[in-house]
């Protein structure tokens, strides 16, 4: 079959390439250009760079597959970077990687593929679909300290049914030692971090380069006594210690960040913790008969046992079994049960949030 | 391999005469033609032979051909050397915004040093008017460019018209790429009014890597390589007697074959307009135009090119949307924004060229590979 394979120039997604190859499928490899400077230039550093499509190319020489560099700029900047400094200058957390997933790789590149003829797309997430009875689940990848099903919790049986995870059940060591012995140029390449579009810049310094963030506005406790003022809200995210007015006896952290005030919410860690909060634009949940709920509210960290309430089609209360200091508004709230991933959601505050202060 | 290619503008193969000069040229040339044995003057004997060869196809006198190593370098030193080592003065550059991009980037340089620089539009059909560039060009003008024809829809600039107003101007130095124009027409710079021109060997079936820079006998350029005299002390670098001997024989037999090459990029050319605008869908820029030949801009509308073009290389078709950046993906197109075209539509054009061994049918079978990828893609 036909598949194509989304390209970034890393050691991952160069193996999925080999694989399928292997296999004996028709594979064609593409990068994705997601992201480019005021002049067109494509970024120096964090994935997408000028040099990382060059060694996706370099791969795709090597494996004798086709390989196209398809613009996806004004997708990404439409769906991804406006989000991503709409939601700062909004007080929230975003993550730009789910972002881009859901509007841009599994939505956009899905119908490209499509008509390119091609069945299935293929990157290199490390994330297994399984078919269980004719029904399609997304579980956690084999190798677990790897495993991305957070970042891909959006997509839904029908997007399952058009895309390969090849690395599902592959160890990172394994995939670097089958890039060698398919002398891939990308087998001890390093992994990349960054954000994207940002590169090694600081976010803050991105997105005040590009709309002007600066509105002050007070630093309160949550009996409402101001206790300084700040620059802009932009500045904070929950759970943030650095930067707040000294002189408790207690470390103070971030609260909350109230944008229709432009209030900064600050106290201690443990009124930062919540346990009680809301899940908006939620995706996959199909079935909630479970009775090992767990949420991860972070990409790469830990799951909490919870209990969930359904208020709407796509929204949910959540519960945690205990309260924890992570919870940010904006970021993303995926639900398992074992290594099957139930659904997740964008978090929202809870009115009951209010009950711990 | 069974692959059609229509990409010519972008390059074309070598052709058996030019293998067979360049090997000869090794063999009883590989002496340094700038050194003082048998051997030196051999290579000598090549390059100067090559040199006479290239100039008359192009209405010049030896002495008015530089060999450099592309088009590009001559158009960045036809358009960069004249304002290198001089502070910001009052003098201006006017370049046509439809030119190559080595001749753009070339003149942003300018600009960034300090200097003015003009740019004129095409109209909405992509030719730059007369007028509008004479209007443009003043008494501190000290280089104007305008390309032969342009690289990606073949449209044919008014150079002889405008170099022919300008040719009192000694203070001005008219530049033109005629890289696409030398494919399929025919050039006489003396005649055009031209004062300096860029060439490339690899567009008419030369060897890649080796290009000339016309300049006219009356005018004197900076050099922008140093070392030693080579090229009449104007180009420093030990002499490419391969690649020259290559790109002379492509000259004689582009030059030999011309009318019937020609004819065929012509008849190829026309067959596939014909065939795909069955298509009501489709626009072929410029149509009411002067065009080169050998290329054809089309615009389908709706459809994003990029897969068409993915779809045709997979189905064994060389095309392209005009010009490809490094990274590889491709930006809307200068050319045609500049003829006001909007993103959405310069999103869905594909250049299709033809070269020296276009075969009869290829404009045929080209047609209905492009109509049956878009019907893949729709």
């Amino acid at each position: 079959m036909r598949v194509l394979v989304a390209m970034s120039g890393g050691v991952d997604s160069s193996v999925v390439a080999g694989i399928l190859k292997e296999k004996g499928h028709e594979v064609i490899g593409v990068t994705m250009k997601l992201w480019e400077g005021d002049n067109g230039e494509m970024p120096e550093t964090g994935c997408c760079t000028a040099s990382d499509s060059e060694d996706a190319r370099k791969v795709a020489a090597k494996l004798d597959i086709p390989y196209y560099v398809l613009d996806y700029t004004s997708s990404f900047s439409e769906n991804v970077v406006d989000n991503f400094i709409s939601m700062y200058s909004e007080g929230l957390t975003p993550n730009p990687c789910i972002e881009c997933n859901r509007s841009v790789k599994f939505d956009h590149f899905l119908d490209q593929a499509n008509k390119l003829g091609c069945e299935k797309v293929a990157t290199g997430h490390y994330a297994k679909i399984i078919d269980n009875n004719g029904s399609l689940e997304l579980h956690r990848a084999d190798y677990e300290s790897k495993d991305q099903s957070y970042v891909l919790h959006m997509l839904t049986e029908d997007k399952l049914s058009k895309v390969l995870f090849p690395l599902g059940t592959i160890s990172k060591p394994k995939v670097r030692q089958i890039a060698a012995r398919l002398g891939l140029s990308t087998a001890f390449k390093k992994d990349s971090q960054d954000i994207c579009f940002v590169g090694k810049k600081d976010y803050r310094e991105f997105v005040e380069n590009r709309v002007n963030l600066y509105n002050s506005g007070k630093i309160i406790d949550i009996q409402g006594n101001q206790l300084g003022t700040h620059r802009g809200i932009h500045e904070f995210t929950v759970g943030q210690r650095k930067g707040l007015p000294g002189g408790s006896q207690e470390p103070r952290f971030v609260l909350e960040i109230d944008s229709s005030s432009n209030n900064i919410v600050i106290g201690t860690k443990k009124q930062l913790e919540k346990d009680f909060f809301l899940l908006k634009e939620v995706s996959f949940v199909k079935d909630l008969n479970y009775t090992d709920l767990q949420i991860q509210i972070r990409y790469n960290s830990e799951t909490t046992p919870c209990s969930i309430e359904v208020l709407s089609d796509d929204s949910l209360e959540v519960k945690l079994s205990t309260p924890t200091t992570g919870v940010s508004p904006g970021q993303f709230g995926v639900l398992y049960s074992g290594t099957k991933l139930i659904g997740g959601g964008r978090i929202e505050n809870s009115e009951k949030v209010r009950i711990l202060y | 391999m069974n692959f059609l290619y229509l990409d010519h503008a972008a390059t074309s193969p070598m052709r058996e005469s030019v293998w067979d000069a360049m090997r000869d040229a090794d063999r009883d040339g590989f002496g340094n033609p700038s050194g003082s044995h048998q051997l030196s003057r051999n290579a000598k004997n090549i390059v100067e032979r090559s040199r006479e060869s290239i100039a008359s196809s192009v209405g010049a006198v030896p002495e008015e051909i530089i060999f450099t190593s592309s088009g590009t370098e001559s158009d960045n030193w036809s358009i960069k050397a004249p304002f290198g080592l001089q502070e910001p003065t009052e003098q201006d550059l006017v370049v046509s915004s439809i030119e190559h991009e080595a001749v753009l980037a070339s003149a942003d340089w300018v600009e960034k040093k300090g200097f003015n620089v003009s740019y004129v539009k095409p109209d909405n059909n992509g030719k730059v008017q007369y007028e509008n560039y004479i209007t443009k060009v003043k008494e501190s003008t000290r280089v104007a460019s305008l390309m032969w024809g342009n690289n990606e829809t073949g449209i044919i600039q008014p150079v002889s018209k405008i170099g022919n107003q300008l040719i009192n101007k000694k203070e001005l130095l008219f530049h033109s790429d005629i890289v696409q124009g030398f494919v399929s027409t025919k050039i006489d710079l003396h005649k055009a009014g031209i004062n300096s021109a860029a060439m490339s060997a690899h567009k008419i079936g030369g060897p890649k890597g080796i290009g000339f820079m016309f300049l006219h006998n009356e005018y004197k350029i900076e050099s922008y390589f140093h070392g030693g005299k080579q090229e009449l002390e104007r180009r420093a670098g030990t002499v490419n007697v391969v690649g020259i001997a290559g790109f002379a024989a492509a000259v004689i037999e582009h030059h030999k074959r011309f009318d019937e090459e020609v004819g065929v990029m012509t008849e190829e050319k026309s067959k596939f307009e014909n065939l795909i605008s069955e298509n009501k869908n489709i626009e072929i820029i410029g149509f009411k135009e002067e065009r080169l030949p050998h290329i054809s801009n089309i615009q389908v509308k709706g459809v994003n090119s990029e897969n068409l073009l993915v779809l045709l290389d997979l189905d064994g078709v060389g095309v392209s949307r005009g010009s490809a950046c490094a990274s590889g993906a491709q930006k809307p197109s200068h050319v045609l924004t500049a003829m006001g075209i909007g993103p959405e539509k310069a999103n869905s054009h594909l250049r299709i060229s033809f070269g020296w061994n276009t075969r009869e049918g290829d404009g045929k079978k080209g047609a209905e590979k492009v109509l049956k990828a878009i019907k893949e893609v729709s």
